[in-house]
This record gives C-alpha cells, sequence and structure tokens, in this order.
C-alpha cells in the first residue's frame, strides 16, 4: 500500500488550535453601524476611539495558508482554499508526474469522475446552493393568508424558549445559584448588571490586554451584557492542565495541556471570579452584598487589577511548559 | 503488634458512667456520688500530671514536641463606622452619570402636572423641586432614580388628576382628603412624590412623614404629653427630626413668614422671628420639639398662610395599635401618639386646613401590617387593600366583624385613588425614554411594548421597570 500523503500529520505535534472565541453577539452590533432608530442618542462622529485596542499578541502572523491564499488572491492565482481543507486531488490536478504517484482508488476515481452523460457538471456539489434558496418559498407564502406574517429566517437564537436569555449571561447566573435557588441568583445577576452600568467607566490596563476588538471603555457601562462577557472572556484560560497519573515515570504525574471549549472556558473564569469575590471584603450591609462584590471583581478583572489574571498566567504558563507532552497517547 | 493489643482491652471506664445507671436503684448512700459531689472519697483521683510535657510553654530542652502555629487572620483593613454600612443601604442616588442626556426632556411646570396633552410624557423635575423632595425623604432606595441621568417621571392619568385636587383645594381653599391605593410596584410612592412635587412649585408649605412604620414601630423616644385625655404622647427626636426637614424643605416660602400669634411656649420669643428661624428652634432642642411643632401649626393655619400639603406614606402602620407601651403596659393606639394623631385629625376631616390644602396617603403593598380587625373578613373575590376593604365596610357594615371603630371614623368619606397598570400610550412614552437613556437597548416598537406590557401585569409600572431596564430575568 503506498503511503498516504498526509499534509496536516506535520502540523499536529506542533501547534495546537483551539476553538476560536465567538465575539459575543451584542459585541458585534457596537461596531455595526445601527439605523438611527436604535439609537437615537449618540451620533457617529463623537465616538470615542478605544485606547490599546491593539495589544502586544494582537496582530501575529496568519497560518501558513492563509498567507499562501492571500498572496496568490493578489497575484491572481487560485490558491489553496482556506475554509475546508484541499483535496489531494484538486491539488496534484494537472501535474502528470504527481498522478502518476497518486493511489491506485484516487486515480481510479478521477478517471470515473468524468462526466459521461449530457450534463457537463456534478451535482452533488450542488447542496449548499440549493440550501439557500429555501428562503425563496417563503417570500411567496407572505401573501394574504398568512395570518401573523411569517418570521424572519434563520430564526434568532432567542426565539426558542430556552435559549432566550444571553448565554453567558445565562451560565453566570447559574453558576452562581446556591441551593438551587435560581431566583436569588437571577436578582444578584441584575444587581451586578446593574452596578456595572452605574459604576464609573473602567480604565484599562495596558498591560492586561481585553479580547482584541473590545469597544471603548466608555462604551462599557451602556452594555452592561458585554461588559460581563467581555470580562469573562477576557480573563478565561485557554486550556486545563490534564495530570495523567504515572505517565512520566517514577509516580510522577505527567502534565498534559488540553484545550477548551467555550463554555468550559467560561465556566473556569467564572469560578476564579466567584472565588476572589467571596474573599473580598463587604462595605455595605442587607443582601445585595455579594453581587456588589462580584461585580466589583469584574470591574477590577477589566481594569486588570484582580488576582484572577495571575492564576490565568499560572496556567498558560504550565500550558506552555508542558507542551511537549502534547505528545502523550498518540501513535508513533 | 501493639495495635491490636489496642483493641483488645477496652480502656477502664470512667467512674461517673458507672455510677449513672446504679443511682436511681440503689439507697440514698451512693447518691450523693454525682459527678460534682465535693467528698474526696467517691471522687475519683485527678489524673497526675505527667512530668516533662507543659502545656502552654516550650519544650523542655532536649524533648521535642509538635508545634502547630495559630493561624489567626490579621485583617488589616480598617473595621466599618458605627451606622456606615447602614448609610450605604440606605443611600439614595439620583443620578447615572454613564446614562444619555435625553434631547429634549422637559422640565415639570405647574401646568405640564395639570394638563391632560401631556399624559404618556416623562418630564424632568426641577433641580430645587429635587433637594427639596431629597429632604423631606420623598425618594425611596428601591425606586430607580439611580439609573438615568437625573431624576424624571412619567405623567400618566392619575398625576394629572392630583394636579387638579391640588390646583381646586387652591383656588376653593378647602381640604381634600386622599387616599391612594392600588397593586404593588404600581406607583403609589412616585404619584405621592408627584403630588409634593407640584406643592413644592406651587409655594405651599409641605410636611411629609416618609414612612409611617418609623413612628410606631417603637424605635424611637416617646413620652406622655401632660393634661390630654385620652393621654396623647410626644415622639420629640422624631419630631425634632421633622422640624428640620420642614424649614429645609420650605426655606424659600418660610423665611418670608414671620411670627403674628402668640404663643406659651417655655422660652421667649423674638418679634419678628420667622418661621423657618422658628423649625430651627424646635430641630436644635428636641425637648421643645413637640410644642414648637404646635406654634408652627397656629401659625401656619392662621388666615393669610399659603395652602399646606400633608403627606404619609405606608398608611396601615398608623391604623393599628403601635409597638409602644402605656405606663399601664398596654399598647398605644397609634392614634394616641400627638404626631399620628395631628395627621388623621386632617384625613379624618375633623379638622380643616382654614387657607387649604391636601392631606394624602398612600397604601404600601409590599409592607403591610396584618390588622386584627380584619382577620374574619369574608373572603374576598378581588385583592383589595386594607383599607379598600374598610372603607367598603363604612357602607355595608358586617356586624360579625370586629373592627377598629378608630380607623373607621379616620377614614370616613376620604377619596380613594385605586392605581392600575398604566395604558400602552403611557408604557410607551416611558419606554422610550428608557430607550433614549440609553438604558433600554432595543428599539421601541409596538410589538416590544406590548410584549414588555403583558408581562408587566398590563402596565404595572415597577415592573416594567423590571422587565425592560433593570434586566431581571
Amino acid at each position: 500500500m503506498p503511503p498516504r500523503i498526509d499534509f496536516f500529520a506535520a502540523s499536529r505535534p506542533l501547534t495546537y488550535r483551539p476553538k476560536a472565541l465567538n465575539c459575543p453577539r451584542r459585541a458585534q452590533q457596537v461596531f455595526k453601524t445601527l439605523p438611527a432608530s436604535c439609537r437615537g442618542f449618540a451620533n457617529s462622529h463623537d465616538l470615542p476611539i478605544a485606547e490599546g485596542a491593539e495589544g502586544p499578541n494582537t496582530d501575529t502572523l496568519p497560518h501558513v495558508s492563509e498567507e499562501a491564499a492571500a498572496i496568490n488572491e493578489i497575484t491572481g492565482k487560485g490558491g489553496p482554499e482556506i475554509e475546508q481543507g484541499t483535496p489531494v486531488q484538486e491539488v496534484v490536478k494537472g501535474d502528470k508526474e504527481a498522478e502518476k504517484n497518486l493511489p491506485k482508488v484516487m486515480q481510479q476515481d478521477m478517471k470515473a469522475s468524468k462526466p459521461s452523460g449530457v450534463r457537463s457538471y456534478h451535482t452533488s456539489a450542488r447542496r449548499l446552493q440549493d440550501a439557500t434558496l429555501i428562503t425563496q418559498p417563503s417570500q411567496a407564502l407572505s401573501q394574504p393568508g398568512v395570518k401573523f406574517g411569517l418570521p424572519d429566517l434563520p430564526m434568532p437564537r432567542s426565539a426558542n424558549l430556552h435559549h432566550r436569555y444571553d448565554p453567558a449571561v445565562e451560565q453566570v447566573t447559574n453558576l452562581m445559584m446556591r441551593h438551587g435557588k435560581l431566583s436569588v441568583a437571577q436578582r444578584n445577576m441584575s444587581l451586578i448588571l446593574t452596578h456595572l452600568r452605574t459604576a464609573s467607566p473602567p480604565t484599562i490596563n495596558p498591560l492586561r490586554p481585553l479580547l482584541p476588538g473590545a469597544p471603548p471603555p466608555s462604551h462599557l457601562p451602556l452594555n452592561p451584557i458585554l461588559y460581563l462577557t467581555l470580562a469573562i472572556d477576557s480573563v478565561a484560560p485557554l486550556m486545563r492542565i490534564r495530570s495523567q497519573r504515572g505517565a512520566a515515570g517514577g509516580g510522577v504525574a505527567l502534565q498534559i495541556p488540553v484545550p477548551l471549549g467555550l463554555r468550559q472556558r467560561r465556566r473556569t473564569a467564572v469560578q476564579w471570579i466567584l472565588d476572589a469575590a467571596t474573599k473580598r471584603r463587604n462595605r455595605g450591609s442587607g443582601k445585595g452584598m455579594f453581587a456588589q462584590r462580584v461585580a466589583e471583581e469584574l470591574v477590577s478583572v477589566v481594569e486588570g487589577k484582580s488576582s484572577v489574571w495571575e492564576k490565568r498566567g499560572g496556567v498558560h504558563k504550565m500550558g506552555v511548559g508542558a507542551r511537549a507532552n502534547l505528545k502523550f497517547g498518540q501513535r508513533r | 503488634m501493639p495495635s491490636s493489643r489496642c483493641l483488645l482491652r477496652l480502656p477502664h471506664p470512667p467512674s461517673s458512667l458507672l455510677a449513672a445507671p446504679i443511682a436511681p436503684h440503689t439507697s440514698t448512700s451512693l447518691r450523693h456520688a454525682a459527678p460534682f459531689s465535693a467528698s474526696a472519697s467517691q471522687c475519683m483521683p485527678a489524673p497526675a500530671k505527667k512530668k516533662g510535657v507543659t502545656f502552654g510553654g516550650p519544650p523542655a530542652r532536649g524533648t521535642k514536641a509538635l508545634r502547630i502555629k495559630k493561624t489567626v487572620r490579621q485583617s488589616t483593613a480598617r473595621p466599618p463606622a458605627p451606622g456606615e454600612r447602614r448609610a450605604l443601604r440606605k443611600r439614595i442616588v439620583l443620578s447615572n452619570t454613564n446614562a444619555l442626556e435625553v434631547a429634549g426632556l422637559r422640565d415639570a411646570t405647574l401646568d405640564s402636572l395639570v394638563d391632560e396633552a401631556m399624559v404618556g410624557k416623562v418630564v424632568g423635575l426641577p433641580g430645587q423641586v429635587v433637594d427639596s423632595l431629597r429632604v423631606v425623604e420623598a425618594f425611596k432606595v428601591h425606586q430607580g432614580w439611580g439609573l438615568f441621568r437625573r431624576p424624571a417621571c412619567l405623567v400618566r392619568k392619575e398625576t394629572v388628576e392630583i394636579g387638579r385636587v391640588v390646583a381646586e383645594a387652591e383656588e376653593q381653599k378647602t381640604t381634600r382628603r386622599v387616599v391612594l391605593c392600588g397593586e404593588r410596584n404600581s406607583g403609589k410612592s412616585v404619584l405621592l412624590l408627584q403630588g409634593l412635587a407640584g406643592a413644592f412649585m406651587r409655594g405651599w408649605v409641605v410636611l411629609n412623614f416618609p414612612e409611617a412604620k418609623d413612628l410606631t414601630i417603637g424605635h424611637t423616644a416617646y413620652s406622655p404629653i401632660p393634661n390630654t385625655t385620652p393621654t396623647q404622647y410626644a415622639q420629640r427626636t422624631y419630631t425634632a427630626n421633622l422640624l428640620s426637614q420642614i424649614s429645609k424643605a420650605n426655606a424659600s416660602v418660610l423665611s418670608a413668614l414671620q411670627i403674628t400669634q402668640s404663643h406659651d411656649l417655655p422660652m421667649p420669643l423674638q418679634r419678628n422671628l420667622t418661621l423657618d428661624r422658628l423649625c430651627e428652634l424646635g430641630a436644635r432642642d428636641p425637648d421643645i420639639a413637640w410644642p414648637i411643632f404646635q406654634a408652627l401649626w397656629k401659625e401656619l393655619t392662621a388666615p393669610g398662610r399659603p395652602p399646606v400639603f400633608m403627606a404619609l406614606d405606608g398608611l396601615a402602620h398608623v391604623m393599628r395599635l403601635s409597638a409602644y407601651l402605656a405606663p399601664d403596659t398596654k399598647p398605644i393606639h397609634a392614634h394616641d401618639l400627638a404626631l399620628v394623631n395631628h395627621f388623621v385629625e386632617y384625613l379624618s376631616g375633623q379638622k380643616q386646613l382654614g387657607n387649604g390644602g391636601v392631606v394624602m396617603a398612600a397604601v404600601s403593598e409590599s409592607n403591610q401590617p396584618r390588622t386584627p380587625a380584619l382577620e374574619h373578613a369574608p373572603r374576598r373575590k378581588q385583592p383589595e387593600s386594607f383599607l379598600e376593604h374598610q372603607l367598603r365596610q363604612l357602607k355595608h357594615w358586617n356586624p360579625y366583624v370586629k373592627g377598629d371603630e378608630r380607623v373607621i371614623k379616620a377614614l370616613d368619606g376620604v377619596e380613594v385613588l385605586r392605581l392600575k397598570g398604566l395604558s400602552r400610550e403611557e408604557a410607551r412614552g416611558v419606554m422610550e425614554y428608557y430607550a433614549a437613556s440609553g438604558m433600554l437597548r432595543n428599539t421601541v416598537t409596538e410589538g416590544f411594548v406590548s410584549e414588555k406590557w403583558s408581562l408587566a401585569g398590563q402596565g404595572i409600572v415597577g415592573e416594567l421597570e423590571r422587565a425592560a431596564v433593570r434586566l431581571r430575568v
């Protein structure tokens, strides 16, 4: 059997690429030019300019294939497809020498795939186009006879009963809940958001960069959900350290970095923040004090003063140190 | 093996364990072998002190001892000063600098509070009025003033009604007696505040009891007033505080008025003393606060003086027995407290304000004590407040229900204004104000307004605010 060509095998042990943090839905709204009816209160020309929008790590080099695609776009040649992996057949297409070395299955496939009938095109690749056509008949149906009109498609996430609230807010609320008292947690969440919107705008510390593309601090109090999401996502760790017992030999655990998903990352960050908040000191008295401490902690996270940043730094440092252990358990 | 041997041999039981079951059955000779017996013969000898180990001190030279450091966490932070935490809890914030300035927000005027065309619009409160309202504690902690740039309120249908009541009382020089009822969060206290604001703008003298509960729960000093039947009780500290509020809030009106009547006070008064100075005298010395309050009232009800607006929030607390005790250890009825009695006399119509005026009280639905008079009340179809029930009973008195006669008399013939939810137009007006302040991030459309209006129990204004602004899930 001829050896399989694997283009990605080389890069696998070297880089690990966690799932990119989705920019929160509301975050995008800040940059879009909203219709005047949405925000009849501020003009675009007096928007403050973001301070320190570019952090030290924000302008890194793109991936090799992305760079190649960009160059080929400039020169006018068809470059590698970035969205999906490029099939090997397409890479070697036209190159007689390389085609000879292809596996037999692929060679047969290339011969057979030439359309023999009347149609000179494939029908299998048209699925995506069909999907976009689905909206067409719904327009036709919005004629008289539809009582309440047709919904705009695709339906927003919040249209579903179970996803009507912001995912980050919901997750933090659930993590704050103690003894199953959801209503108390919800009240605390409301108090936190109220505090974020009434407290003075944070001063950003350039040494602790927030997520790239974060709005300027003066915009944050008016959008407390974004404020909360930004604080959590900025301080969320990219990975956790898994200790594999006995793998290092001599009874020592092997530290293996494991990438985390979005919700996992947020969960870790929220728990760190809640831990730090419980250690804070109450200034007043009454019911809302825990909420106030959490809110103050969130502000100090955005300002770069919180001890949570050190926790994140520690995990990342350990992850970098243990990156050689990523190979553990892989077939060689 | 030493460890197994330990399990095989049980330790010798202490004498107290053995003595306990025996004691009931045996004769009296053994009874004195109780654990606390002082007799030396029956007691176990005290355990001999071990040599070499001393508790508390350092170990002797040459011996090793386990040292456990006590972890006493010393906090370096300054502990909160007395009253500081409470002050933080009770702090009233009237401005949010993050909120956007609403373009075209007009100040309330005398006309705008009476004009029906203004219904559904939000008007700002003028700065001087805000100061006065703050002094008389008309703003409450739980209200949403701290979310917006400056204090502003919605003109609703009932606001105009109240505005007209005030205007008519001024024109006809009559006393209007109004009680505000309605569901929880339906805006009773804010409507009372709007009435107070209107009175301040008209140049009336305003007297406000911000929380009736404070008068009756027994938290301030009280003393009987001599030569009163039934005995009345003055609350001197509260009265002094009230006088200070009156003088500060109505300074512009009272400073233009001088003493014209003769009073018998424990100290001589200056001849051309202004009324705000008179209040300050009482505010400074709680001992003479009550006589000075009476003197002030005598001045205010003299002919040619401005009308008076008297307001009280949380009416149910003064319509029952108070927490104070009379010398015969019986509870004092709230109406026997001098300040409450003063208010109730005017609310019941027993006395009239000579220069015209309004006596207004609001019921609190979130802090309403149970009234014994209502315990046997029949099941009610609609949720109605205690007062409404009392009022209904005046017409069709149920002989099997034990009622408080003084309370029933006090509420005889008052006008009752029942607050309901906002109309959709009013809801839309207030939500547009929320959006213009930047506190609501949605586009205010017909559908959005009716969604929130329905969720808020058909426009209960507090619930509307909770759903739209407070981000309460």
